[in-house]
């Protein structure tokens, strides 16, 4: 392909900037409240980073699946886990929630309930 | 097909814990139902981009083979069990915060 073999390497990350970028606009853009409830991420995140990553390091060990190392960024976190598949349990949660906070302003649904 | 396994008992905690523990009852409320069917489009997306340009790769015996967009079909579990445990866990930690300032 003849691609850049430095570009090559933003293939996953790239991924990931595209999806926490689309929480970030849909924050912004729908004043979804989301920001002062930081703290309520980090926990809701925390748990999920505990659950997911154990489900993927056990599964990248039992090679159930595994990674081109010349598409991603090639800094590996704790068991192995490429530090894509960490920033993908952070990312996609924020951007789940920031989709949910967005619909609910814009659906009016359970406006009585935070 | 390991994955499978694991992919299906992920679902079937999530529901547990959204109906029994943290009682957040996200599925029997549409607004999560709406909030999924928004989110799973882009799923497929990035799932086609991902296994399109072989960035991520699924060894066979690991699962059923059926695919869509490209990734194993057990990725709409794993996916949906981290939308709804997502969304779930935020609900019972903001109903709990809101409940302590009443």
């Amino acid at each position: 392909m003849g691609e850049d073999k430095r570009v090559s390497h933003l293939h996953y990350i790239g991924v990931l900037l595209f999806i926490g970028g689309c929480g970030v606009g849909v924050n912004r853009f729908f004043k979804t409240g989301f920001t002062p409830r930081w703290r309520i991420f980090l926990l809701t995140d925390l748990l999920i980073l505990i659950l997911y990553t154990t489900w993927d390091s056990w599964a990248i060990y039992k090679r159930n699946w595994y990674f081109d190392p010349h598409q991603i960024l090639g800094l590996h976190v704790l068991f192995s886990i490429p530090i894509e598949e960490i920033l993908f349990f952070i990312v996609v949660p924020f951007t789940t929630i920031a989709t949910f906070l967005a619909l609910k302003k814009l659906t009016g649904w359970e406006s009585d309930r935070k | 097909m390991i994955y499978s396994d694991i992919a299906l008992d992920a679902v079937l905690i999530a529901v547990l814990l959204d109906l029994f523990l943290l009682r957040s009852q996200m599925v029997t409320r549409g607004l999560f139902w709406l909030s999924y069917g928004l989110i799973l489009p882009f799923q497929l997306l990035t799932n086609w981009w991902l296994t399109s340009k072989l960035i991520v790769m699924y060894t066979p015996a690991s699962i059923i083979g059926r695919r869509l967009a490209g990734a194993p079909i057990e990725d709409l579990l794993f996916g949906f069990s981290m939308i709804l445990l997502t969304l779930s866990l935020w609900d019972f930690f903001s109903q709990r915060a809101l409940s302590k300032i009443d």
